[in-house]
């Protein structure tokens, strides 16, 4: 659950943070957070291809253990 | 190097304060983080939830913030220790210049780099895909440089001050 203190959202859970990612994902790069991690845990995606890719991607762990 | 703390949610909070008030040189705009527990991967900062955070500067310059950070524990307490980052200044919504270094994806740059956004091709590559090297570049110098060499409008009389002391941690 969110923490909110002093009118700001100061942390999200995993959750909410799964759906922020799934969100930025679906507008940068049109494919779901789950299909981008998983694509760029496969090697497919790089992280430097794009600006967008690496936004999205510096928002995951990246030792790809996020679940 | 921040003084260690004792539990790992105050060396998170410690973190995110200090983040948020170099960010305040520059921007109001909330930063948000994605846990103040220590985990086995690591854990998100963002600013403006990952969009791009107008500056007070004309042309129309916006600055994105994003790092990648540890809670570790040693003999003197909780600590937190930045494991990865991006930092980007944007120009009429493009990148001009981004800072990268994400050492422990699939990606085989490893190394803190760096992309400017020039349409400059060399040969068959173009320049903004070059990962230009760079040593660790702390978010202090960021913020410099958007306000001493691109002319963006600091928020904060003390922003030297601010600089100066994160430049020492």
């Amino acid at each position: 659950m969110a923490t909110r203190t002093d009118n700001e959202i100061r942390e999200l859970g995993p959750e909410e943070w799964a759906q922020l990612v799934d969100d930025k994902a679906r507008a940068l790069l049109g494919m779901s957070g789950e299909e981008f991690e998983r694509r760029l845990n496969s090697g497919e995606i790089d992280i430097d291809d794009s600006p967008e890719i690496t936004r999205v991607a510096m928002m995951l762990p990246l030792n790809g253990t996020s679940k | 190097m921040a003084p260690p703390s004792s539990t790992p949610a105050e060396a998170v909070e410690h973190y995110r304060g200090h983040t948020v008030r170099l960010l305040s040189c520059l921007t109001s705009t909330h930063t948000t983080v994605s846990g103040y527990h220590a985990a086995d991967h690591p854990h998100r900062l963002v600013l403006a939830r990952g969009d791009a955070a107008r500056l007070h500067a004309d042309p129309r310059l916006t600055l994105l913030v994003t790092e990648q950070y540890e809670v570790r524990q040693s003999t003197a307490g909780w600590y937190v220790e930045i494991v990865g980052y991006l930092y980007a200044i944007g120009y009429e919504d493009r990148e001009l210049v981004s800072y990268h270094w994400h050492p422990s994806g699939k990606s085989t740059i490893t190394q803190p780099h760096m992309h400017v956004g020039a349409a400059v091709q060399i040969g068959d590559r173009w320049l903004g895909k070059v990962h230009l090297p760079t040593g660790m570049v702390g978010l202090e110098q960021v913020i410099a440089l958007a306000i001493v060499e691109l002319g963006v409008e600091p928020l904060r009389d003390d922003w030297e001050r601010l600089i100066a002391e994160a430049a020492a941690r």
